[in-house]
């Protein structure tokens, strides 16, 4: 079984203060850490995993990003991937999900694969676009937000579990070649020691640019997107808005009330 | 497995061992897990074992203490087996997710907690303290190494302001290294992450040696046994907290002037103790308070009960159901009359606590810190 992974490098904002940078098109980042997105990071589990299930097989990590990518690429290598490619381009920048996939389908196209692994979503822009846009691209099937993969004995097909609301999940079969979603939850991701990180750092990271990849400035980054981000702004306090204060005794108390009082309990 | 990782008789000197049990006799875990020290020093001398040794829960239940470590007739340290266990896991990437949680939260973010770097100095809100410049021409006398767990832990964060309060009171001149701090790593040594270790000793020494500094004060007892003892290179002098206090206190600069009219006893922690022979500190400060009654667990200085805290205990929960040593601790110093229980580490003072909600008693006994009683008695 051949297959790919995609990740991503992003910003840790879960305990961090976030704040918008000068620009207005962005967070500020300068004091925040970064690591692999936590999708992706089931992603490379569950690669991995058949892997070790199968046998005979290889897992191809991709990234898009500057240099500083290659350190959640050597994570999934030290992991246990086989090959590492990474994007880089300026042309890249501030593309949408779509101009994303579109770069990541023209590397994948190049290769020799069987099922193809995203992250079900990006902690940063949360789009959830790659998925279905790079099987769009690609011209094989997909499924989002993955929960279970079985693949078939002779290796033709995939059974799919996606997650649906309430603990529902729904079971799709998929013909490989494919690209499938992961969402967070599906396994348990192994821990990369640091010697192993150390280790696959003498692995080669190959480096290819939109021209690399046949891709012309204007079908990729800013230009090749459908969605542009135009600026982020804080949520203005609205006249309707109203801020209980007190200790939480009374709080509650007051949130009782007026809860009643508008007839929504 | 490399071979060399699997040389554990070499590494360990296993073939010294007599296999007399002292280890297990006096490991404080043993009371109420299925660890059993002496037996893994003679089955990892099968080198085909060691893949299955690892695997056994129990390999976790080590606090490190380093009890066995101290009866060990031979001058062995069987703790360091358990370690070495753990090693291998840690490369196979098959650990529990709080502890991988741990160790990638050290890799990126320089602390065990998930919390981010530029949180490092929230504690130090509302107080005035002086963060140090690496390479500064004029010479601090202390730089303080505060703990991850004293910066991000709310409960404890309060230590390390009982600490600034204490050192203003008496005069010293001290600084922080900021948010550059990072993980000490001693837990990380002892979960079984030797190249993340290895990280944390090259680059805190050469932060540290960059300052121009007289010492450094650690918070934590665990910071300390690993900067002075396990770090390569370091050139400054390295105390425990309490040794800076008590001499304080001897040379007369530090005035207590308010009672703490309590029963206090004191809780060794083995990384102070056991490890590092600081016993008499600690009590010299404690009854230095004005109105403070001392008295001594049963159990104390060298054969002091573990709390369980230390050894990466923080990330790992034991199989076992049997009460925990915190507890029993609790429960002798219930018996004693004591109304406080001193301790000088931040695991002890989280783990006490902890058992004197599970125990019921924590409206008529308290665990603290030194240094807060200190801070109360200025």
């Amino acid at each position: 079984m051949n297959m790919v992974v995609c990740v991503k490098r992003v910003p840790d904002t879960a305990e961090s203060e976030v704040h918008i940078d000068a620009s207005g098109k962005d967070i500020d980042k300068s004091r925040l850490s970064f690591g692999i997105n936590e999708c992706d990071n089931y992603a490379v589990e569950e690669a991995i995993q058949i892997k070790e299930r199968l046998g005979d097989s290889t897992v191809t990590v991709i990234s898009m990003g500057s240099k500083e990518s290659d350190e959640v690429i050597r994570m999934a290598l030290a992991k246990g991937g086989d090959d590492a490619i990474r994007l880089e381009d300026e042309a890249f920048a501030g593309g949408d999900g779509l101009a994303t996939a579109k770069a990541l389908a023209a590397a994948i196209k190049g290769l020799e694969y069987d099922i193809v692994f995203t992250g079900a979503l990006a902690d940063d822009d949360g789009y959830a676009v790659v998925p279905a846009a790079l099987g769009e691209l690609l011209g094989v099937p997909h499924a989002t937000y993955v929960k279970k993969v079985e693949i078939s004995e002779d290796g033709k097909k995939a059974k799919v579990g996606r997650e649906l609301e309430g603990g529902l999940m729904e079971f799709l079969e998929i013909e490989l070649p494919c690209v499938l979603g992961i969402q967070t939850g599906i396994n348990e991701p192994r821990y990369a020691s640091f010697k192993g990180i150390k280790q696959a750092a003498k692995k080669e990271i190959a480096v290819k640019s939109a021209s690399d990849l046949g891709l012309d400035a204007s079908e990729v980054g800013e230009a090749g997107s459908w969605a542009v981000l135009e600026k982020f702004t804080l949520p203005v306090v609205g006249e309707m808005a109203e801020i209980l204060e007190g200790d939480p005794e009374e709080t509650a108390a007051k949130l009782a009330g007026i809860l009643k009082e508008k007839g929504l309990i | 497995m490399c071979a060399e990782e699997l040389d554990f008789i070499e590494k360990y000197d296993l073939l010294g061992c007599i296999q007399c049990g002292r280890c297990t006799g006096g490991c404080p875990v043993a009371l109420r897990t299925p660890l059993r020290v002496r037996c893994f020093m003679n089955d990892t001398q099968n080198e085909e074992r060691l893949e299955e040794l690892s695997e056994k829960p129990e390999i976790w239940d080590c606090t490190t203490c380093y009890t066995c470590a101290a009866r060990c007739p031979k001058g062995l340290e069987p703790l360091e087996v358990l370690i070495g266990l753990r090693s291998l896991l840690i490369e196979e990437g098959k650990v529990q997710p709080t502890v991988r949680d741990a160790l990638e939260s050290i890799f990126k973010d320089g602390n065990p907690w998930g919390s981010p770097r530029a949180k490092r100095l929230d504690w130090t809100e509302g107080l005035e303290v002086k963060t140090l410049e690496p390479e500064a021409e004029e010479t601090t006398d202390v730089l303080l190494f505060i703990c991850c767990t004293d910066a991000y832990d709310p409960r404890v964060m309060k230590v390390a302001q009982a600490l600034v309060k204490v050192l203003d009171a008496a005069g010293v001149d001290f600084g922080l290294i900021g948010e550059d701090e990072s993980c000490c790593g001693s837990e990380v040594r002892r979960l079984g992450e030797e190249g993340l270790f290895e990280m944390c000793d090259e680059e805190n020494v050469e932060l540290l040696n960059s300052f121009n500094v007289n010492r450094i004060v650690t918070v934590s007892p665990h910071c300390y046994n690993t900067i002075k003892k396990e770090y390569h290179g370091l050139k400054h002098e390295v105390l425990h907290y309490t040794e800076l206090v008590a001499q304080l206190l001897e040379d007369g600069k530090l005035e207590l002037s308010k009672e703490l009219k309590n029963v206090v006893t004191y809780h060794d922690p083995c990384f102070l103790g056991k490890q590092n022979d600081i016993y008499d500190e600690p009590r010299y400060i404690l009854t230095r308070i004005p109105g403070v009654e001392f008295r001594e667990f049963d159990r104390c200085r060298e054969r002091s009960l573990c709390c369980e805290g230390g050894g990466g205990k923080m990330w790992v929960e034991s199989e076992s159901k049997e009460e925990r040593l915190a507890e029993i601790r609790v429960e002798d110093a219930k018996e004693m009359g004591a109304e406080i229980i001193a301790v000088a580490c931040p695991f002890c003072l989280l783990t006490l606590e902890d058992a004197t909600k599970v125990k019921g008693v924590d409206e008529e006994m308290r665990v603290a810190d030194i240094l807060e009683l200190l801070a109360e008695a200025l």
